[in-house]
């Protein structure tokens, strides 16, 4: 059943009735619990639940009834995701007893739809993270060299799709955790504009950048995801209305005129060359097939990065008060002073701890002028300074990340080298620009990702520049041996 | 740049054990003295803006629509209970 390895062919099967929902499933789950244990992405499968829905979306079928857009399609979610009944725990201790009271917005959305949530899968505790290492449970090793990362800190999701366990795999993104695992995993990641994606249900890291987007192989496939979970949930109020939504039907892939905008800072003197040389390769892709190169300067690009570093702990140090072992996880004993602290010391990990306190220092009395109210407005200038350049460009394209994927360990005592790894994919989340992660090549047999950026809500710009690209290369079809 | 380890630990309620005020006494001023790079833009003529999206004041009807499925899982949710009500610990001492 290797031929199933997109969204679209899995439900174009479905629908014609050359498969079954059910085969499709049992496939999936056979193939975890074969290969799983070297790559460790799920923390659970859900089997039970899975093969009950495989088997409604077969009764339907045999029914003669119309199959919904994603009839049979395994999907696999973050553990910062909730469905109901099923533990949720954001990759955290503090969690790890936690069962979803509740349903979020864009899996509901999915499973509306027809499609088949097959399990949850490892994550950086809280999203906070660049290799999926600080997650409270096990590593996840990358498909395409075990002895490494899959990036982070929605690796998990990524490892799935790469191994080829499901097609599509949703992630969260606050500072690059979809498109940079997407990039060291060799699949697309799609980072949505601020608002167009519902949070309702999402373990909440930096509320003003989170948002949820799809892992898939194709720009298709991430589209056909996109189609269904987006859109206004009364239950965000950042959600937005969208008027003109993207249909994967009508794409049509084209360079032919596209501008795009090539920006100096976004090529680092310390990067790998051979990242670097794979870029330049994927640019000139471009320019052969009809793209108009424009070099362009982004002079606040640079500050992008200390500006997440303050906003993201500042807004995670407030969102993560809540675990407290008051309302969810485990009560710790003692008066209530001593239950907080020993609830949230013995619950949380190194690197959540290091961001709770770098935020609340950064909010505290004497500082939060300095540093937050700086950010705030730093953050406005930088997204003025896009805007601009929008003005003259379509797309903004350049390296996902600097560097491929590093050995397991490499950098953990290291937290500046690991915030590094997100130095290209801040902007997005501190402007609420979308920006996609699509394979470009690969340096020293690692994948490399080529990050395109556009305009707010212009994600049909990204589709189709990012859609051409595929059509006329293979790299998106290469799979890891490992 | 010097930080008062004891004090933000306590805004953060967290009990850092030894090793870790070791850790972070080396990690956290060498990531705030990265990030004060910012001080070198300058913003005199943009505002701060937390939100960069043009929604303003997003309202919903005041009605409840939670499903009793919800509330009772949102209740075993719950580390503590005793039939219908949530268990806490005194906020005042006795």
């Amino acid at each position: 059943m290797s031929e199933f390895l997109t969204v679209k062919a899995i439900r174009d099967a479905v629908a014609a009735g050359t498969v079954t929902a059910e085969e499709i499933v049992k496939n999936a789950l056979a193939k975890i619990d074969l290969e799983d244990p070297k790559i460790g992405a799920f923390l659970e499968v859900f089997p039970e639940r899975a093969l009950a829905k495989a088997r409604e979306i077969d009764a339907m079928k045999a029914r003669g009834d119309v199959l919904p857009r994603l009839a049979g399609v395994p999907v696999a979610i973050k553990d910062n995701m909730l469905l109901m009944g099923e533990k949720a725990s954001a990759g955290s201790k503090i969690l790890q007893d936690y069962t979803a009271a509740y349903t979020a917005t864009v899996v509901a959305r999915l499973e509306e739809a027809g499609a088949i949530i097959i399990g949850r899968t490892n994550m950086d505790e809280f999203a906070m993270g660049s290799s999926t290492e600080t997650s409270a449970f096990q590593k996840t090793h990358n498909p395409w060299d075990l002895e490494r990362i899959p990036g982070g800190s929605s690796g998990g999701s990524a490892a799935a799709v790469a191994a080829g366990f499901v097609a599509a795999s949703l992630g969260t993104d606050t500072g690059g955790s979809i498109r940079q695992p997407a990039a060291m995993c060799g699949i697309v990641g799609l980072k949505p504009t601020y608002g167009r994606v519902s949070r309702y249900g999402i373990v909440a890291l930096a509320s003003s950048l989170d948002q949820v987007g799809p892992f898939t192989h194709t720009v298709e496939d991430a589209m056909l995801i996109m189609e269904v979970i987006e859109g206004r949930d009364a239950h965000d109020a950042t959600s937005a209305d969208i008027t003109d939504k993207p249909v994967a039907e009508l794409l049509a892939p084209t360079m032919k005129g596209l501008r795009v905008g090539v920006p100096k800072e976004y090529f680092l003197d310390g990067m790998d060359p051979e990242v670097r040389a794979r870029v330049e390769e994927a640019i000139a892709v471009f320019k052969d097939n009809g793209a108009e190169i424009i070099n362009i300067s982004l002079p606040l690009a640079p500050y992008a990065l200390p500006t997440y570093y303050i906003i993201q702990p500042a807004e995670a140090s407030s969102n993560l008060a809540r675990f407290d072992g008051m309302r969810y996880g485990t009560r710790a004993p003692g008066a209530l002073e001593d239950s907080y602290l020993t609830a949230r010391s013995e619950g949380f990990g190194l690197e959540v701890k290091r961001r709770i306190m770098l935020g609340a220092f950064i909010l505290s009395a004497g500082y939060y002028d300095a540093f937050y109210k700086k950010s705030l407005a730093v953050r406005n200038a930088l997204r003025q300074e896009f805007d601009e350049a929008y003005k003259q460009v379509d797309v903004i394209i350049g390296p996902t990340a600097p560097g491929t994927a590093w050995k397991l360990g490499e950098k953990s005592d290291d937290p500046i080298a690991m915030y590094l790894a997100d130095v290209f994919t801040t902007s997005a989340n501190i402007t609420g620009l979308p920006g996609i992660s699509i394979p470009c090549g690969f340096a020293n047999g690692l994948p490399v990702g080529l990050q395109i950026q556009a305009k707010p809500f212009d994600e049909m710009k990204l589709y189709t520049a990012a859609a051409a690209y595929q059509a006329v290369t293979d790299w998106h079809n290469q799979l890891p041996q490992a | 740049m010097d930080i008062n380890l004891d004090h933000v630990a306590k805004l953060a309620k967290l009990r850092l054990t030894p090793a870790e005020k070791e850790t972070f006494s080396r990690q956290l001023p060498s990531i705030v003295e990265y990030v004060a790079k910012l001080q070198e833009v300058d913003t005199s003529t943009v505002d701060a803006k937390a939100y960069l999206t043009d929604a303003t004041n997003v309202f919903r009807a005041d009605e409840p629509t939670t499903a009793q499925s919800e509330r009772d899982a949102a209740v075993a949710a719950f580390p503590k209970s005793a039939g219908d009500a949530l268990q806490v610990p005194g906020v005042f001492n006795h």
